[in-house]
């Protein structure tokens, strides 16, 4: 297997793995539910249990759900836009890196107590990171296809309609499939926003699981599975107008805003304490280096931990996982159970697997880290079962499997494996400082404890750190990806990640 | 209004492929550029056009085509210039019956009319080759800059192509591979082998013995 490898690409995955045992020795593996087993039964009994007949129950929120990602996808589009346009300033470059650092979640948690629970906290939780990332994605795409050559532009010609004929015509396509699936990843986080309190899909999902009644929880998942997998039917070029003007009628409940909760916000609540009480430096000094000490450093080590597990478990997921999937391996029948199975675990978000693999196992990052991997492996198995089917082997190939995939399939597809793995690392990091929100000793766990102690100057501090060390494993992912000469720029098949 | 290099090295990308290459194209000069691939062919033209950017005409190898619009647009792209930005939207979203009126000519003339509005993606190489010709016979400059515009055109078609392009500029520096195209439709020819100018003659004095060198010049196997 490794001599497959080239040995920068060996170098890498020896450092991954190293500090991935070193991660293990620190992390917290116990189940501390009493029988995992009779839970998993439960959850799986309620498949049986399913009543259809209470599906109107969840009207409201079906409808809540698609307003609220339609109209903040709208909205991100165009502020996307104009990003893209102006991303050649530093500054802007930095402000969206730290805002789409930043979960959805944790802006949702943030806004809950400015505006309250209300539709614009849940379209500013979406909007902040989606246009950001819009925004930067944009940019890539505008500057991979700015192909018309130099020479043929008029310098008399006005830059809008030199851009509008030489530029957006080629980047077109991309930048509306780029969107689209960015409105799927919409979907799924306005549906989690319902955990926090917001009525979408969410909060009936979580109502469910906890008083047990796995019977609803498995009609609300089928319903969001079939929302999202029918995207295609309903948002069409036709309808899409139709769809906007309707959500944006919908969405009524902006009730609770409060432009003096907003100043407070900005004037009072988010300055330490000890500031605020004018106490002196001292005691600025002890309340931050409390934080530190008792929450920085310890949610920081956690995030980390989880992270580098859950990214080496993706891993293997993904490569035991793609065989599933590929012509190269399994029968036609095989591989579309395969298909079917990393369609759900790619479909559900890592918060839903993780809450209910909490509810199963317990709070500890077994249930994290195994519902990272499963999700995380399944889309990246799902692209590379892709890529070992486009591969052209030879006629005297060998047929006997193993044989297959060591020598043949994946030293071939190796590169984009860790290549697709390492943009996800910062996903997955994102997604590890959230799942704390959970009971994980994660970042998120510390904010969500601030929040609830209504410490928003704590709150700020943990937000802006959360953020830099996002953005710090995102440079490094860079960093990484250069060493091993791949491609860093959005390619088509980088849109599913 | 002419074309002169002095004693000048060109480089592409960090690598000198021309050296020391003198040349002074005069206006109404017909002159066909030889050589194989690599010979430093687009080098040599693109600083030609840098010389005078502003009254050229230049068709580079790749085209420069936008595959996802149509030919119409493609060849209207060369006028941008000339019209307001809100015009130029307008005809980007709906082609004006001007401007079709404008256009359609063109490509009648180059056996294309019924192509005008099908999307460069879905064109072949001729096609696309002429698509290019259009777009810079519209922009009514005196100079043409062509790199190797006709090389994927069927003998009739060339005749017709390299006609009107004689007609509608005055001046014309052509880069080609067919010695025999270039002795027939140009005034002038100058070949290109290993970094210098190894030929430089008008067509009426070339010897049976400066055809063989042509051949030479251009013959990839060598």
């Amino acid at each position: 297997m490794y001599a497959m490898t080239s040995s920068k690409n060996l170098n890498v995955t020896l450092i991954f793995l190293f500090v991935f045992f070193i991660s293990i020795l620190n992390a917290d593996f116990s189940i501390s539910t009493l029988d995992p087993i009779a839970e998993i039964k439960n959850f799986f009994g309620g498949i049986l249990e399913i009543d259809i007949s209470k599906t109107p129950t969840y009207f409201d929120a079906i409808l809540n759900t698609i307003a609220i990602a339609i109209v903040a996808i709208f909205i991100s589009s165009i502020l996307g836009f104009f990003f893209a346009l102006y991303f050649k300033y530093a500054l802007l470059r930095v402000s969206l890196a730290f805002t789409r650092a930043i979960h959805e979640l944790f802006w949702a948690l943030l806004f809950l107590q400015i505006f309250g629970l209300n539709t614009l906290t849940a379209l500013l939780a979406i909007i902040l990171p989606y246009s950001a990332t819009l925004g930067k994605v944009y940019a890539e795409i505008l500057e991979e296809h700015d192909v018309f050559p130099k020479e043929l532009e008029s310098k008399k010609a006005s830059r809008i309609s030199l851009f509008l004929f030489t530029k957006l015509p080629d980047a077109m396509p991309h930048l509306i499939s780029y969107t689209l699936y960015r409105f799927e990843c919409a979907l799924k986080s306005t549906a989690i926003l319902g955990f926090v309190g917001l009525t979408t899909l969410g909060y009936y999902l979580q109502g469910s699981f906890m008083q047990g009644f796995y019977g609803e929880v498995w009609l609300i998942l089928i319903i969001f599975y079939l929302i999202i997998a029918t995207i295609k039917f309903w948002f069409t070029k036709i309808s899409a107008p139709f769809l906007l003007l309707a959500s944006f009628l919908y969405l009524d409940d902006f009730s609770g805003f409060n432009m003096d909760n907003l100043i407070r916000f900005i004037t009072i609540d988010v300055v330490p304490s000890p500031i605020r009480n004018e106490l002196g430096t001292l005691k600025i000094y002890q309340w931050f280096e409390n934080i530190v000490m008792n929450e920085l450093l310890p949610g920081i080590f956690n995030t980390l931990v989880l992270t580098q597990i859950a990214l080496i478990v993706t891993a293997v997921i993904t490569l035991l996982s793609f065989p599933l999937v590929s012509k190269k391996f399994v029968s036609p029948s095989l591989r579309f159970g395969g298909n079917i199975l990393l369609v759900i675990l790619r479909s559900t978000p890592e918060y839903i697997l993780a809450y209910l693999f909490l509810q199963i196992f317990g709070p500890s990052m077994f249930p994290a880290v195994v519902a990272l991997a499963l999700h995380n492996g399944a889309i990246i198995g799902h692209i590379m079962g892709h890529q070992s089917n486009e591969l052209v082997l030879r006629a005297d190939v060998t047929k006997r499997r193993m044989e297959l995939y060591g020598f043949e399939v994946l030293p071939r597809i190796y590169g984009s494996f860790l290549a697709f793995l390492f943009y996800r690392w910062e996903v997955i990091m994102r997604e590890s400082a959230i799942l704390g929100i959970l009971g994980i000793h994660t970042l998120g766990f510390f904010i969500d404890s601030a929040i609830a102690d209504i410490r928003l100057d704590k709150v700020v501090i943990l937000l802006l750190f959360t953020a830099l060390l996002n953005i710090l494993v995102d440079f490094i992912s860079q960093k990484v990806r250069n060493y091993l000469r791949l491609s860093t720029t959005v390619k088509s098949e980088c849109c599913s990640l | 209004m002419s074309l002169i290099l002095n004693n000048e090295t060109l480089s592409y990308k960090d690598k000198t492929v021309l050296k020391d290459i003198s040349l002074s194209i005069q206006k109404g000069e017909k002159v066909a550029l030889l050589g194989k691939s690599g010979s430093g062919k687009s080098t040599l033209l693109k600083r030609l056009y840098e010389l005078n950017a502003s009254q050229i005409s230049y068709i580079p190898q790749e085209l420069g085509l936008v595959n996802t619009l149509s030919v119409f647009h493609n060849i209207y792209i060369s006028q941008l210039d000339k019209y307001s930005t809100f015009y130029n939207i307008r005809n980007l979203i709906k082609p004006s019956p001007n401007q079709i009126d404008i256009i359609s000519p063109l490509l009648d003339e180059l056996y294309m009319s019924d192509l005008i509005f099908t999307k460069c993606g879905e064109l072949s190489g001729g096609q696309k080759q002429r698509t290019a010709i259009a777009r810079a016979i519209l922009q009514n400059k005196k100079i043409l800059l062509a790199d190797e515009p006709i090389s994927a055109l069927d003998e009739f078609v060339t005749k017709k192509v390299l006609n009107s392009i004689d007609n509608t500029f005055d001046t014309i520096v052509c880069a080609l591979h067919n010695v025999d195209v270039a002795l027939e439709y140009y005034d002038r020819v100058i070949g290109i082998k290993d970094g210098q100018i190894v030929l430089d003659k008008a067509c009426d004095q070339i010897t049976p013995e400066d055809t063989q060198k042509l051949y030479h010049v251009c013959d990839d196997q060598f």
